[in-house]
């Protein structure tokens, strides 16, 4: 019995180990550019956002986005515009935009001066 | 009649005009003082936030409006994240739009 239960462990650690690799796909940025057409009436073309209230998307960290896409898809972030745009979407959609907006030049890592 | 064309046209430029101005209350200077905190995530590049692991945001660069109002979400409990909702309950209005002022103020292209 002891014996099974180091069995079951070593599984479960085999698992979580190879988890992280396999739950998200890759994103296309092209084919995120191509989703991204709701997207742009407030972020812009490019991710730099039309008006201050919106933030850029340019140059954010992919694994951010793809971050605040699945809070909002899952209500876990909460905002009147984004819910609705998020609802619909797929793990592979996020993937894709998030993989667009994050090649796009913008957003800027502070560094301390 | 033509100056109640030219004034109706004036009124419209400068309602267009109005959401592009930058105008706003944060000090940029006493921002810099104050986000030093936030350097110790945000200023790390690459940095990973843990448990879910994903990448601390970006915020050089970001608008103005955008950061005053995730702060003041964070500060007010409508969003979540553990760390940013301490940092923020200690913030004042003023602290939020100065520390908003800088960041916003990073952007090369803002």
């Amino acid at each position: 019995m002891k014996h099974r239960n180091q069995m079951t462990r070593i599984v479960c650690a085999a698992l979580l180990a190879i988890l992280p690799g396999t739950v998200l796909a890759k994103g296309d940025p092209a084919t995120g550019k191509e989703k991204s057409a709701v997207c742009q009436a407030c972020h812009g073309l490019d991710g730099k956002s039309i008006a201050p209230n919106y933030p850029n998307l340019a140059g954010q960290h992919e694994s951010y986005l793809v971050k605040a896409l699945a809070d909002y898809r899952a209500g876990r972030r909460t905002n009147p515009i984004m819910a609705p745009m998020a609802a619909n979407l797929s793990d592979q959609d996020i993937e894709d935009l998030a993989a667009w907006y994050a090649g796009q030049d913008g957003l800027k890592d502070l560094s301390i001066k | 009649m033509r100056n109640l064309i030219i004034s109706a046209a004036l009124l419209a430029m400068s309602g267009l005009a109005l959401p592009t101005q930058s105008a706003h209350a944060g000090d940029v200077a006493a921002g810099k003082v104050k986000a030093y905190t936030c350097t110790g995530c945000h200023g790390i590049p690459g940095y990973n936030n843990v448990y879910p692991t994903y990448k601390v945001p970006k915020i050089g660069g970001q608008n103005y409006e955008y950061l005053t109002a995730a702060l003041k979400a964070y500060r007010n409990g409508e969003r979540h994240h553990s760390t940013m909702e301490l940092q923020a309950t200690s913030l004042t209005d003023e602290d939020i739009e100065d520390i908003s002022a800088y960041f916003a103020s990073l952007g090369n292209d803002n």
